[in-house]
C-alpha cells in the first residue's frame, strides 16, 4: 500500500530520467506535464450543455413518488399512528412508520441513536414519523394529511445551557432516554502542559466569551433518492451523498440486506459541504418502500425539508484564555466549550474532539487545554459542515490572537509569524506536522493586500483584517475500526488506448475525479481525452470512505498513483519482452514509449497505444489496483488519533471591509486568500475550492443563522429567510496558492476544500476592529449588533474622556 | 395530442399537463429536460431559470398553461442553437464556463449560463458591475462568483476580443484551455483539441 | 418539489373574458399576474384557490403610455420595463428605481407592476409551507385565531411589502378596477355588464394584514394612472434590505419634493412601507419641509427634525423576519437618504 511504500512527491519522470522534456511551462520544469495544468473537469461539459444527470433526474418505469410525515412537536412521544385512511387512498401503494425500520443507525458505530422513521419519540420539529409511496407526488401529499398520529406533548430543551444542567423530569426528560449522560452528547477534557504556569509566565493574559452561531450547507440540490429492487432481490439505491460506502453499509444493516445485494451508486451531486455525509431517513425509506411494492421509489426532498435535516455547523459558546510574552511569544491558550449539538449524535463524537484537537497549528504554544461538551437539544440535529468543529474555535481563537497583538503592540502578522509551528515537527497535543508553508501565506495575503502601506490607515470605516489556519488532509481515523485501505482504485486499460479508473471516491462537484484523471495523465502519458472515470459506484468501483474530512485528494491521489505504476510496471514489462530488454530501459510517458538507450530505432520508439497492445498480447488481460492507508499517527492517549492527519494545510486570509456607521451595514470588497496545498495538481480546481471557502466563511458571518424560534420551529427554512449572497453581495476573491510539497502527499499535494474557510470569519472580524475599533466577538455580524457596539464603544470614549483630567 | 402547446428550444411540443404543474415541472418531468434544476421550490435561487422570449424567467413560478405563445430557451438549447448557427462546441458561454472553473457542482450553472446568454446578447461589452447584476438572482454555493465573472469575461473576451485579467492564482499564464467552441465568421477561437491546448 | 394545490385555469385574451371567467368561477378565483407572489403563496397553502384566472394573454393590459397628461401604465407591464423605461423615469423617478429594485431580475422580468400593486402582505409567521404553520398552531392571517407578532392581538399586522406602493402613494397614482356587476348589484340598481372604478392609491388600502385592499377579489386592476407632475418634481425610493438583490423590503421609504423655479420646496411626500398592514405616510413632512430651499440651514434644520419626528409615527413592527430594533433604527436614515436623493 502506498503509504507503506511511499512514493514521494516527484513527478514519475523526474529531469534526471527524461532530460529532453523541455521546460515549457512552471510543472514541467519539475518534469511534470499534467499535473499543475487547469485542465477543464471531467463532466465539465455535461454539465455546461444540461446532460449531467442528478439523483432527481433519474426516471424509472412504473416509479412511484413518496413523501415524508413529520412531526410538528419538538419533543413528545408517539402514542399511536393510524395510516388506514391514507393506505385507502386511491394511487397509494405503502405507507410505512418506525415499527418497518426498528434497527437504529447512525455515522458513528458508537453513538447510533436515529432512526429512519421514528418508533418512539420525536426529538424536534421536522423529525420524520411515517413515509407514503404513491403513483405521483400530489397523491402522496394528500395520503400524509390522512395519517393520524396522537402525540403525547413533552417539555422542550432549546436552550443548550439547561441541556448542560441535565436537570431531568418526568415532564421534561432526556432527549435520548437511556443516554449515559442524559442530555450530554460526549464530553472530552484534555491538557498539554502546564496551562497555569503558562499564564503566569506570560506579560499579557486575555479572557473572553465568543459566540459562533449555526449554519447550515444550503448546497443548491436538495436531497434525493431512488431505489429499484430487482425480482431476484437485488437493491440499488441513487442517492445524492457524498459517502456512498457509509451509506451501503447503514442501510445494509437498517434493512438487513447484505452489503453485496445493495448498489450504493451517486450520480452528480448538486453540491454536499458536509451536507451530504450522513446516511439519510429518505435513503432508508426508499429502499424499503421499493422492497415493499416492488417498483422503483423516488424521493425529493422540498427545500424546507432540507433545512429540518440541517446536519450543519454547531453553534457554540466558547471562553477562550490566551498568554503571550511581549515579544509576541503565545504561552499557553485555555478553551471551554459548550456545543449544541442538535436533537442527534451523528458526528457529534468527532465534532467535540475536533472543537480542541485541531487548534494546535499554525501555531506553537507550550501548553494547551481544552474542555468541551457537545448537548443535545430539541433542534434540527447538527453535524460535519465545510471545517467540521474547528472553524468555531479558530475564529474564536484567531480574534484573540488580535487582541493580544493589539494588546503588546505587535503588528498582527508579526505576531503570527513569532508562533509559527514550522515545518516536520509536532503540536502541542502530539499531531505530526510534515509540509508547512504557512510562513509564505502570510507573506502573500501581506503582500497582495498592501497591509504594510494600508493597515492601520485607512480612512475610518474601512479596514484590513488578519488569520491564519491549519486543516487535516483527511484522518487517519475511519469512522469504523478495521485495517483495510481508506482508498482503494482500480486501473483498466486495453488495445483501444483508453485507461478507465474505478474509484469509490465521490465527486461531489470538487473534482476529485478530474483529479483521478490528471494523476493517470501524468503516470501513463496519456492524452486527458483517453481516460473515463468511473465513480462512487459501489457495485463497480473499490472501497472509498467518501469525500469528507478533505482526504480525497490526498488518499484518492495517492492509491491512483500506486495503481498506475503497479500498471505501468506491468506495461513496461510486456514492451521489455517484445523488445529483449531490460525493463527499466522503457519509457513510458507523454504519449510515447521507447527504449532509453536506443531511442533512435523507430521500432523501439512507439505509441503508448502500442504499448497496451503488446503488454494485452504478453501479460494478458491488463488492471491494476491501488489502495492508500495512513500511517499510524496521533498522540498516545485516548482521542490522540482524532485530528491525526497524514498532512495539513495552511492558510492565510486578509480581508478588506467597510464599515457604514450609519446603518451598521458590512460589505467586503476583497478578501485575499493564500493557501498552502502541498502542490496544486489542478490550480484551477483548487483556486475554485479557495474561493468557495472563503466566500462560504464570510457570508456565513453576515447573513446566515439558522434557528429556530420560540416554538421550537426553524425560523426560516427557505433560500429567502435563509439568506445565501448573490454575486452583488460577494468580494473579489484573490487565491493565493503556495505549494510546499508535501512528502507524503500525491507529487507532494494536501487539501484545499476547507481549510481555506476558517480564517475568513476572525479576519472579518480584526478587519471590523481596524475600520471602526469594535471587537465583535459573537457571530453573526448583523447590521444592528454592528450599530449597538458602535454606541457602546462611542459611550465609553465619552465616559473615558469625562474622567480624564481636563487639561 | 396534449393539452399544451409549448415552444421550447425552437420546437413545438404538444404536452399533456394539469392546470396546476408549473413550466418548470412539464420540463423536467414530461419532457425530459432535466437540464433546468430546481433548488428552492419557489422562486428564491434562479436554478430553474429559463429564458422566456429571450429573458431569463423563473420556471417554477411560470404556469406552464401560462407559458404557451412564448419561445422558451431550456440549458439544452444553447449549443443546437449554436451549432444551427454555424459554430462548432458548445455554446461559448458554456465553454467559457467550462474552462474557467465555473462549473463546480454545476447544479446552479444551466440557469446561471442563461442568465448569462441573456445578458450577453442584450449587451456586447457589459462592465463587471453589470454582470454580477444580471447574475444576482442566481444562487451559487460553491464558487463564491469569483469564477463565474471570471467566466463571463471570458466569453466577453472572446466575442469581442476585450482584455481580460487573469486571476491571481494564474499569474504567468492564461487561466483557460483552449476553446472547444467556434463561432461562425470569426477566427483564432482556439483549437478544437483540447487535450493537446491542455498539455502543450 | 413543493407542488402547487389543484385549480382550474383560465386564459383569456380580453379583459372582458377575464371578468366574465372570475365571475363564473365564483369566490374561491384568483387573477394571477407573473405569478411570482401568487405562486408561492399558493404553494404555502395561505391561499386557497379552486380556478385562476391568467392575465398573460391579455395584451391590452401591457405596455406605457400617456393620456392627455396622465402617464398610463399597463398592469402587466414587467417591473423590468418600468424600471426601464424613460417616460417613467422622467415622470415618476421614485417609481422606476422602486421597480427597479423589486426582488431579483428574473422576478422583475416576469413579475409585473400590477402584481405589485397587489402583492400579498407578509410577516414571519405566515410565509412558509402549510406544515411550518400548523406547528405553531397557524395564526390570524390563516388558519388560525392568534397573533403572534402581538400577543393577544385581534387585527393581523403583516406588513405592506410592495416596493411600487410607495412612490404611488407619493405622486398621487389612481388605480383603475374593473369588475362585472354581480346580480346582487344588479338587483341594488346598478346597470349590467363591465363596471370601472377608479380608486386613489392612498385609499386602496385597510389596517389588516389579512386581506390589506378595499377592493374585491373578483376587481381586475387594468390601469396605473400617474397624473402629470410639476417640473421641479423630485423623488426617490430608499429600500433597506440585508442582500443587494432577491430580498423583500424591510423598509421602504419614497420622498418627493416638488420644487419652484426658484428651487423653493413647494411640496413634500415622505411615505413608508413594511412597517404595518398599510403604507405609512409622514404627515409632518410638507409642514417641515415646504418653504424650505435645499442647501440651506434652514432646510438643514427641517430635514433633522423631519428624520427625528417621523421615527415618532413610523414604528416597526416585529411582524417581517429580521432586526425590528434595526429596522426602527433605520427609519430616519431612509428618510434623510431619500430626501437628499431628491435634491
Amino acid at each position: 500500500m502506498a503509504a507503506r511504500d511511499q512514493h514521494g512527491p516527484g513527478a514519475p519522470w523526474p529531469e534526471e530520467g527524461a532530460p529532453e522534456l523541455a521546460a515549457t511551462n512552471r510543472s514541467s520544469a519539475e518534469g511534470f506535464r499534467a499535473v499543475g495544468q487547469s485542465m477543464r473537469k471531467l463532466e465539465g461539459l455535461d454539465k455546461a450543455t444540461g446532460a449531467a444527470v442528478y439523483a432527481d433526474d433519474i426516471k424509472l418505469p412504473g416509479m412511484l413518488h413518496a413523501k415524508t410525515l413529520r412531526s410538528p412537536h419538538c419533543h413528545a412521544r408517539i402514542v399511536r399512528i393510524d395510516a388506514s385512511k391514507a393506505l385507502a387512498l386511491s394511487g397509494v401503494h405503502a405507507v410505512i412508520t418506525g415499527a418497518d425500520l426498528p434497527t437504529k443507525y447512525g455515522v458513528i458505530p458508537w453513538t447510533q441513536d436515529e432512526h429512519a422513521l421514528a418508533l418512539d419519540k420525536v426529538r424536534f420539529i421536522g423529525d420524520e414519523v411515517a413515509a407514503v409511496a404513491a403513483i405521483d407526488e400530489d397523491t402522496a401529499n394528500a395520503a400524509l394529511k390522512l395519517i393520524e398520529v396522537e402525540y403525547e406533548l413533552l417539555g422542550a430543551w432549546l436552550d443548550p445551557a439547561e441541556s448542560r444542567q441535565n436537570q431531568l423530569t418526568d415532564e421534561r426528560p432526556a432527549i435520548h432516554e437511556g443516554h449515559k449522560h442524559g442530555n450530554i452528547s460526549k464530553r472530552v477534557e484534555l491538557e498539554f502542559g502546564d496551562v497555569e504556569a503558562a499564564f503566569e509566565a506570560a506579560d499579557v493574559v486575555l479572557e473572553n466569551d465568543f459566540y459562533f452561531h449555526s449554519s447550515t450547507h444550503a448546497a443548491i440540490e436538495p436531497h434525493c433518492a431512488v431505489a429499484r429492487e430487482s425480482a431476484d432481490g437485488l437493491l440499488t439505491l441513487w442517492s445524492s451523498t457524498q459517502i456512498t460506502h457509509y451509506v451501503q453499509r447503514e442501510v445494509s444493516r437498517v434493512l438487513g440486506v447484505p452489503q453485496s445485494r445493495l448498489r450504493v451508486i451517486q450520480p452528480n451531486l448538486g453540491g454536499a459541504f458536509g451536507g451530504k455525509s450522513d446516511p439519510f431517513s429518505l435513503e432508508f425509506v426508499v429502499c424499503k418502500l421499493a422492497q415493499l411494492t416492488g417498483r422503483p421509489v423516488k424521493m425529493l426532498w422540498t427545500r424546507e425539508e432540507v433545512f429540518y435535516a440541517h446536519r450543519g455547523r454547531h453553534a457554540m459558546n466558547m471562553r477562550y484564555k490566551s498568554g503571550v510574552t511581549k515579544d509576541g511569544k503565545l504561552t499557553g491558550v485555555s478553551a471551554d466549550i459548550l456545543i449544541d449539538g442538535g436533537s442527534y449524535s451523528s458526528f457529534g463524537l468527532v465534532t467535540t474532539y475536533y472543537s480542541g484537537q485541531l487548534l494546535t497549528g499554525p501555531y506553537d504554544f507550550p501548553a494547551y487545554r481544552f474542555d468541551s461538551t457537545r448537548v443535545f437539544t430539541n433542534k434540527p440535529p447538527c453535524g460535519p459542515k465545510r471545517g467540521h468543529g474547528s472553524v468555531q474555535p479558530r475564529f474564536a481563537f484567531e480574534v484573540q490572537l488580535d487582541e493580544l497583538s493589539e494588546a503588546i503592540g505587535m503588528d498582527p502578522i508579526d505576531l503570527r509569524r513569532v508562533n509559527d509551528v514550522g515545518e516536520h515537527t509536532e503540536t502541542v497535543n502530539g499531531q505530526r506536522v510534515t509540509s508547512n508553508g504557512f510562513a509564505a501565506c502570510l507573506d502573500a495575503v501581506e503582500e497582495q493586500s498592501a497591509w504594510k502601506e494600508r493597515r492601520g490607515k485607512l480612512p475610518a470605516g474601512h479596514g484590513l483584517g488578519v488569520a491564519g489556519s491549519m486543516y487535516i488532509s483527511g484522518t487517519n481515523y475511519p469512522i469504523y475500526p478495521n485495517d483495510m485501505p481508506q482508498a482503494g482504485i482500480q486501473l483498466k486499460v486495453d488495445r483501444s488506448g483508453l485507461v478507465t479508473a474505478f474509484t469509490g471516491g465521490n465527486d461531489i462537484g470538487q473534482g476529485s475525479s478530474s483529479v483521478v484523471r490528471t494523476v493517470i495523465c501524468e503516470e501513463l502519458g496519456v492524452d486527458s481525452a483517453d481516460v473515463r472515470v468511473v465513480a462512487a459506484d459501489t457495485d463497480l468501483c473499490p472501497v472509498d470512505l467518501g469525500a469528507y474530512s478533505s482526504r480525497v485528494t490526498f488518499m484518492v491521489g495517492n492509491a491512483t498513483i500506486d495503481a498506475c505504476r503497479n500498471l505501468r510496471k506491468l506495461i513496461c514489462r510486456g514492451v521489455a519482452e517484445e523488445w529483449g530488454i531490460d525493463p527499466s530501459r522503457v519509457f513510458l510517458g507523454r504519449g510515447e514509449v521507447f527504449d532509453t538507450e536506443n531511442r533512435g530505432n523507430p521500432k523501439r520508439n512507439i505509441t503508448t497505444r502500442r504499448a497496451f497492445e503488446i503488454a494485452e498480447a504478453r501479460c494478458d488481460t491488463l488492471g491494476s489496483t491501488g489502495s492508500y492507508n495512513t500511517p499510524k499517527l496521533g498522540g498516545d492517549y485516548r482521542g490522540g488519533s482524532i485530528g491525526a492527519s497524514p498532512a495539513y494545510s495552511f492558510t492565510a486570509h486578509v480581508v478588506e471591509v467597510l464599515v457604514d456607521e450609519r446603518t451598521g451595514m458590512i460589505t467586503v470588497p476583497n478578501v485575499w486568500v493564500a493557501h498552502d496545498c502541498g502542490r496544486a495538481l489542478n490550480p484551477m480546481l483548487v483556486a475554485g475550492q479557495m474561493e468557495g471557502s472563503a466566500y462560504m466563511g464570510i457570508v456565513e458571518a453576515l447573513f446566515e443563522d439558522h434557528k429556530v424560534n420560540r416554538f421550537g420551529l426553524h425560523a426560516g427554512p427557505s433560500l429567502l429567510d435563509y439568506p445565501l449572497a448573490t454575486s452583488v453581495d460577494c468580494p473579489d476573491l484573490h487565491a493565493l496558492i503556495v505549494e510546499s510539497i508535501d512528502p507524503e502527499g500525491p507529487y507532494g499535494a494536501k487539501e484545499a476544500g476547507e481549510g481555506p474557510l476558517h480564517p475568513a470569519l476572525p479576519a472579518l472580524s480584526n478587519a471590523i476592529f481596524d475600520a471602526v475599533g469594535i471587537r465583535l466577538r459573537k457571530l453573526p455580524f448583523t447590521p444592528g449588533k454592528v450599530l449597538a457596539a458602535l454606541d457602546e464603544k462611542r459611550a465609553r470614549e465619552a465616559a473615558s474622556a469625562e474622567e480624564a483630567p481636563s487639561c | 395530442m396534449g393539452n399544451l402547446n409549448l415552444k421550447i428550444n425552437g420546437d413545438h411540443h404538444p404536452v399533456d399537463a394539469p392546470d396546476h404543474w408549473t413550466l418548470l415541472e412539464v420540463l423536467r418531468y414530461r419532457l425530459d429536460l432535466t437540464g433546468s434544476k430546481q433548488g428552492c421550490d419557489k422562486g428564491d435561487c434562479g436554478a430553474c431559470t429559463v429564458l422566456v422570449d429571450g429573458k431569463p424567467e423563473l420556471a417554477c413560478l411560470l404556469l406552464a398553461g401560462a407559458s404557451e405563445g412564448r419561445e422558451i430557451t431550456t440549458i439544452e438549447g444553447l449549443m443546437p442553437a449554436h451549432r444551427a448557427a454555424g459554430g462548432t462546441g458548445a455554446d461559448p458561454v458554456q465553454d467559457a464556463f467550462d474552462r474557467a472553473g465555473a462549473l463546480q457542482c454545476g447544479f446552479c450553472q444551466p440557469g446561471m449560463m442563461l442568465s448569462t446568454r441573456a445578458l450577453l446578447n442584450e449587451e456586447e461589452r457589459p462592465s463587471r458591475e453589470r454582470i454580477r447584476e444580471a447574475l444576482s438572482g442566481n444562487l451559487c454555493r460553491c464558487t463564491g462568483y469569483t469564477q463565474i465573472i471570471q467566466a463571463v469575461e471570458l466569453a466577453i473576451h472572446e466575442t469581442c476580443g476585450e482584455p481580460v485579467e487573469h486571476p491571481a492564482w494564474a499569474p504567468d499564464q492564461a487561466p483557460w484551455g483552449d476553446a472547444v467552441s467556434t463561432v461562425p465568421g470569426r477566427k483564432g477561437t482556439g483549437s478544437s483539441d483540447t487535450t493537446q491546448g491542455e498539455q502543450a | 418539489m413543493l407542488r402547487l394545490p389543484t385549480f382550474e385555469l383560465h386564459k383569456p385574451t380580453t379583459v372582458a373574458a377575464a371578468l366574465e371567467a372570475a365571475a363564473a368561477s365564483g369566490p374561491a378565483t384568483r387573477f394571477v399576474a407573473g405569478g411570482t407572489d401568487l405562486l408561492p403563496n399558493l404553494k404555502h397553502e395561505m391561499i386557497e384557490a379552486d380556478h385562476l384566472v391568467s392575465l398573460a394573454g391579455i395584451e391590452s393590459l401591457r405596455g406605457i403610455r400617456l393620456d392627455g397628461d396622465d402617464l398610463v401604465i399597463g398592469p402587466m407591464t414587467s417591473l423590468t420595463d418600468v424600471a426601464s423605461s424613460e417616460l417613467v423615469q422622467e415622470r415618476a423617478p421614485a417609481l422606476a428605481q422602486a421597480a427597479g429594485v423589486v426582488a431579483g431580475p428574473q422576478h422583475r422580468n416576469q413579475g409585473t407592476l400590477g402584481g405589485n400593486v397587489m402583492l400579498d402582505t407578509r410577516c414571519q409567521w405566515i410565509n412558509q409551507s402549510y406544515f411550518w404553520r400548523s406547528a405553531l398552531g397557524f395564526c390570524l392571517k390563516k388558519d388560525g385565531t392568534e397573533c403572534h407578532v402581538i400577543e393577544g392581538g385581534k387585527r393581523c399586522v403583516a406588513a405592506v411589502s410592495n416596493d411600487s406602493i410607495a412612490p404611488l402613494y407619493t405622486v398621487g397614482a389612481k388605480l383603475v378596477f374593473q369588475s362585472l356587476a354581480t346580480p346582487e348589484m344588479i338587483a341594488a340598481g346598478a346597470p349590467e355588464g363591465v363596471q370601472t372604478r377608479p380608486v386613489p392609491v392612498d385609499a386602496l388600502f385597510k389596517a389588516d394584514g389579512a386581506y390589506n385592499k378595499k377592493v374585491g377579489l373578483q376587481e381586475l386592476l387594468t390601469e396605473i394612472r400617474i397624473p402629470a407632475l410639476p417640473a421641479g418634481h423630485r423623488g426617490s425610493y430608499q429600500k433597506l434590505r440585508l442582500r443587494g438583490s432577491i430580498d423583500f423590503p424591510q423598509l421602504g421609504i419614497a420622498a418627493r419634493l416638488d420644487l419652484d423655479e426658484a428651487g423653493v420646496i413647494v411640496h413634500a411626500d415622505v411615505v413608508a412601507i413594511v412597517v404595518a398592514a398599510r403604507p405609512v405616510r409622514v404627515k409632518k413632512a410638507p409642514d417641515q419641509l415646504v418653504g424650505q430651499t435645499p442647501g440651506t440651514p434652514g432646510f438643514e434644520a427641517a430635514l433633522a427634525e423631519l428624520c427625528d419626528l417621523a421615527t415618532r409615527s413610523v414604528k416597526a413592527l416585529p411582524n417581517i423576519p429580521g432586526d425590528t430594533e434595526w429596522r426602527q433604527r433605520m427609519v430616519p436614515v431612509l428618510i434623510e437618504d431619500a430626501i437628499r436623493a431628491c435634491v
